[in-house]
């Protein structure tokens, strides 16, 4: 009896652990040795228990509880697999408006477009498209389960950056060192340490005016950190530092969310807020869960049959049965002697 | 105890060759990674009035040129580019799309150096994101049916032009 609750608990911890990277994609916990060491020694615990039991040898009612637990098992060694051999999680970072193949799915993603009003909202949506089959968005909030892996966003700083002249006309915005060159959003891939803070940092520049400027994001909690008044503490800021050409310094402007402010001889506004960032992770196959979600029901079906049919009686039982008073009156033996 | 130490075992043989988290870059590419995708079409201001998008040229060549004002070899570029429009003009559409400034800026711009293609305003970037461009002049050949024949990255002259779209007009 010990046995069973013990494996019983072991392999609903192993299933559980298996399907929290369904769940709770992209931890870097999956593809530690803890995670895995914990799931080997579950699955060892239970396995000790189902594999006798299938065989027989804990009786009539270890059979199904074998079956659904061997599920069970099944689950927990997909979650192990995926964790010991699936790929590390990836992270795909595309600029808005851009077409991001991803050959070891077999799918584009489409990265919308984005204003500055979009980015400051935040909450954008990746659609995933393959050839021959429906799309798929990415919410925010929701995952996409794609074979061996599971898609999910996750929101990083983002700022829509334009830049005017004196006059309100419209400057281009480029990102040198970027991999999209004419985008207009910065998307912070590099940081910096300010004291106890570490600030995402991004860089464009202005070529018409041969300005270069580096954007330091500064969220509502590290503005309220350094104690800057004057800002609403529900809106991110950006603090631009500019450049000329040769690097010469021509000062700094703090650009809180959607106001314009002067800095170098040019007027530049930006929506601060977030663009998400696609994380593709490892996740158990659907080759083992969906047999193992098989063999789990099935088991606790048999095991739900099993308790409503009387246990047959043994060979003592029957012959008591025989002999008992009720069977010497004519009354209604249980089981017929044979 | 003995088959116990014995499946423990084969269940951890495989930690010896876990793999450790790691984040990976993004796509990179630009603009001759391109040929064969359907060509991205957003609506933007022509420098004379009204709205154009490349989807409007369907059924027609365009050679594509993402430039600006304030950028040398697209200076450079421009009367090769407008010498090309006038000779092809029965069988490739010439479309500058000027990347990021405002209507009046690309206007004067043509206006002094005699630029008679039509040219579109794309204040906001978007065919330069889409297009990934690495630097300005871009140039994208669109065929008859919307899809990329090729995408070149930096200044062209007539020969190299005429020699760009080819494929597309066969």
């Amino acid at each position: 009896m010990r046995a069973r609750a013990s494996a019983a608990v072991c392999a609903a911890f192993a299933a559980a652990l298996a399907l929290a990277q369904l769940l709770q994609p992209g931890l870097p916990l999956y593809h530690g040795w803890q995670y895995a060491l914990a799931l080997a020694l579950l699955l060892t615990v239970a396995l000790t228990y189902v594999v006798p039991a299938a065989r027989g040898r804990d009786g009539r009612p270890g059979r199904p509880l074998a079956l659904a637990l061997g599920g069970l098992c099944l689950a927990g060694a997909g979650g192990l697999a995926s964790g010991l051999l699936g790929p590390d999680t990836t992270a795909i970072a595309g600029t808005p408006g851009t077409v991001v193949p991803i050959p070891a799915l077999g799918v584009a993603a489409f990265f919308p477009a984005a204003s500055a009003a979009d980015v400051a909202a935040g909450g954008a949506s990746v659609a995933l498209r393959r050839r021959g089959a429906p799309e798929r968005v990415v919410s925010p909030d929701g995952n996409a389960d794609l074979g061996e892996s599971v898609v999910f966003l996750r929101q990083r700083p983002a700022a829509f950056v334009e830049a005017y002249d004196g006059r309100g006309g419209r400057l281009t915005v480029t990102q040198p060192a970027a991999t999209a060159f004419l985008s207009p959003v910065l998307l912070f891939r590099e940081r910096q340490r300010i004291g106890s803070v570490d600030v995402p940092l991004d860089t464009f520049a202005v070529p018409a005016l041969h300005r270069v400027v580096h954007a330091l994001y500064f969220t509502p909690a590290d503005l309220a950190a350094f104690g800057h008044a004057g800002l609403a503490a529900s809106s991110p800021a950006l603090v631009l530092s500019a450049a000329d050409d040769a690097g010469r310094p021509l000062g700094i402007a703090l650009a809180p969310s959607g106001r314009t402010v002067d800095i170098a001889g040019m007027r530049v506004r930006a929506g601060v807020g977030t663009y998400p960032v696609l994380e593709v992770a490892s996740a158990p196959s659907p080759w083992l869960l969906y047999p193992a979600a098989l063999l789990f029901v099935a088991g606790v079906a048999w095991a739900g049959l099993a308790s409503r049919r009387p246990e047959p009686a043994t060979v003592a039982e029957q012959s008591r049965t025989a002999t008992s008073p009720d069977a010497a009156t004519g009354g209604t033996a249980s089981v017929p002697t044979t | 105890m003995r088959r116990l130490l014995v499946v423990l075992g084969l269940l951890l043989v495989p930690t010896a060759c876990y793999n450790t988290p790691d984040a990976a870059g993004a796509a990179s590419g630009g603009p001759g990674g391109l040929a064969g995708a359907p060509a991205q079409s957003f609506a933007v201001r022509r420098i004379d009035g009204g709205t154009d998008a490349l989807a409007n040229y369907r059924g027609r060549v365009v050679l594509m040129n993402l430039w600006a004002t304030w950028c040398p070899p697209c200076q450079e570029e421009m009367p090769a580019l407008e010498r090309f429009a006038r000779e092809e003009a029965g069988k490739v559409v010439v479309l500058g799309i000027d990347q990021g400034e405002s209507a009046s800026a690309a206007r004067r711009y043509a206006l002094a150096h005699g630029v008679t293609f039509p040219i579109l305003v794309d204040d906001r970037q978007e065919y330069g994101r889409a297009y990934a461009a690495l630097g300005l002049p871009t140039s994208v050949v669109v065929s008859r049916d919307g899809r990329v024949v090729k995408g070149v990255d930096g200044p062209m002259t007539v020969a190299q032009m005429r020699a760009a779209v080819a494929p597309a007009l066969k």
